[in-house]
């Protein structure tokens, strides 16, 4: 059954939310745009988490010791093998296939290690330091390289949490992985779970690792040490080419920078992978929605769509892990709607998925005054096996009598619920999400509920 | 205990009740009211039904809150309001004229 920008856990009708579970729930046709931070692994209160670091810049080094012995084609080819970690699935390609770093810049990277006098003798103690000394190396290849050296204890990570969740496991034979040891790729047989679409292996990481942005980085080198400890020329900035040259002919700036970012390592905290918006900022957005006209004149309906999809994906969370918001045509009219994955986390939603088949669930926006017959058909139509026969209007007042009777209808003879999500629900829905007395899911259950009872037994 | 202790300690039990959510509706009317209070609220209307009766129950068609409704501050100082009311005119009712006590004790 096809559903809306898959998860791995909806294709194995597993019911779980991004919150209960201490893994990045991976997607099946996109990559999640978080990258893992080893900065986080360093600074972690884990030992497990200091241990892997170490052995990540250890065999990091290794590279250099190769390239100093003489072996450089050795460590080229690991280092390139090293720099794409497609099983996890972190970044922003579209089609989950990312490419390698090309042989110059390997060399580049590799060059570190002779032209730095403190790296000949000492190595890195941060691979994200690299960002700052060579061109076209960013966040995604030192995740891609940290996943690597740690794909081992990531593989086994994977099939606990699999086994913990019931995520089938499959055969995935010839699995070059780095070995620690012998500092070398060694194929091996392994036992993970598939991306259903495309048969490929997926690693799971912790939502512990993750950042949109390494700690350690360029833009924040650039910004927070180079402008004001350097200082630039504001009518003829330098390049940044310019910039990573100097750091290689002045690595003690960079190793200042370090020492900042380890001393105010306690600000540095994993990204969590949905934020919800602020009180304030929901109340503000409540505001703003409740003074809108009803309609398209001045675009409110534009300005409605946008800032109800904000607060539903906040009032809703955690128990609704929020997909995707989407348009569509129907009849020449366009219709924005937004899907959230049914975890069944609430035992009526539990209800919803056994008696409506719904494994996502569908919100569509009205901004109008009064809901008409069409409205109520265009979603209607649009409720089927794909998303299930459950459905809810999002518009500014509720059904007409006429209308709420034509949705009870729709249940005797098909089956179908539609339900209404009116302004005074998410008024009290905001409502509820700043006193905390109750939770904003329940408004959306009492209507529910109320729909069900006015229903013929 | 007995009935006449039973019905006092029921009907104080709603004014402090209606004492609290009076504070709380006063703050925000339109708020809802956790399901822990609601419990509560609920236990002791469920007495209060019992004592009063179907001739005082202020409401034909109420007895307690619907967790799942998720009643306002106001909704529910409303029902305590009415329930007070009721307790009142059943404590004056069940009150012996002042006159027949005078006469009994001559």
């Amino acid at each position: 059954m096809p559903i809306i920008r898959p998860r791995l856990n909806d294709f194995y009708d597993l019911p779980f939310t991004q919150s209960e579970v201490d893994f990045v729930i991976p997607f099946l046709d996109e990559d999640i745009p978080f990258y893992v931070d080893p900065f986080l692994l360093w600074k972690s209160p884990s030992m497990q988490d200091n241990s892997l670091h170490t052995a990540m810049v250890n065999s990091f080094n290794h590279l250099g010791v190769l390239v100093n012995a003489g072996r450089e084609v050795e460590a080229l080819q690991i280092l390139v093998s090293l720099s794409e970690c497609r099983e996890v699935g972190l970044g922003v390609s579209k089609t989950k296939r990312g490419a390698r770093i090309s042989v110059k810049t390997a060399e580049g990277i590799l060059s570190l290690f002779r032209s730095i006098p403190q790296l000949v003798t000492h190595g890195f103690t941060h691979l994200e330091e690299i960002q700052l000394l060579v061109d076209n190396v960013a966040r995604d290849r030192i995740s891609d390289i940290a996943c690597n050296f740690m794909k081992s204890f990531l593989i086994d990570y994977t099939i606990e949490q699999c086994e913990q969740r019931g995520i089938p496991l499959t055969k995935s034979p010839a699995m070059p992985i780095y070995d620690y040891k012998s500092h070398s790729f060694v194929d091996e047989d392994v036992f993970l779970p598939q991306n259903p679409e495309t048969g490929q292996p997926i690693i799971l990481v912790p939502k512990r690792w993750i950042r949109h942005f390494t700690w350690i980085g360029y833009d924040d080198y650039f910004e927070k040490y180079y402008i004001p400890e350097i200082g630039i020329d504001e009518n003829n900035p330098p390049s940044r080419i310019a910039i990573l040259n100097f750091n290689r002919e002045n690595y003690g700036q960079v190793q200042l920078y370090v020492e900042r970012k380890e001393r105010s390592q306690q600000d540095c905290r994993n990204d969590p992978l949905f934020t919800p918006i602020p009180v304030l900022s929901a109340n503000r957005k409540l505001g703003t929605i409740l003074n809108l006209k009803t309609g398209n004149a001045d675009r409110a309906d534009r300005e409605y769509e946008t800032n109800v999809s904000q607060l539903l994906a906040t009032l809703l969370y955690p128990h609704l892990d929020f997909a995707q918001e989407q348009s569509r045509t129907d009849s020449g009219v366009l219709i924005r709607d937004l899907i959230f994955y049914n975890s069944r986390s609430e035992d009526f939603l539990q209800d919803i998925f056994q008696d409506f088949g719904s494994r996502q669930l569908v919100f569509e926006l009205k901004n109008v005054k009064s809901v008409e017959r069409e409205h109520i058909n265009q979603l209607n139509r649009y409720l089927g096996d794909n998303l299930g026969r459950f459905g809810v209007i999002v518009t500014r007042n509720g059904l007409p009598r006429n209308i709420f009777q034509n949705t009870v209808d729709l249940w005797s003879g098909q089956r179908k619920c539609i339900i209404a999500l009116t302004d005074e629900d998410i008024e009290l829905m905001v409502s509820v999400y700043e006193s905390r007395q109750r939770l904003p899911i329940e408004v959306l259950k009492r209507n529910y509920l109320d729909f069900i009872r006015a229903c013929p037994s | 205990m007995n009935t006449k202790q039973e019905f006092r300690k029921v009907q104080e039990q709603i004014e402090a009740l209606h004492s609290e959510i009076d504070k709380l509706a006063k703050k925000d009317p339109n708020g809802a009211i956790n399901k822990f209070k609601l419990a509560f609220i609920n236990e002791v209307l469920t007495k209060a039904n019992a004592i009063l009766t179907e001739e005082y129950l202020p409401f034909a068609q109420f007895r307690t809150f619907d967790v799942e409704s998720v009643p306002s501050n106001s909704d529910v100082l409303l029902v305590l309001s009415q329930y007070m009311s009721s307790f009142q005119r059943k404590s004056v009712d069940d009150t012996p004229p002042l006159m027949e006590g005078l006469l009994g004790d001559m």
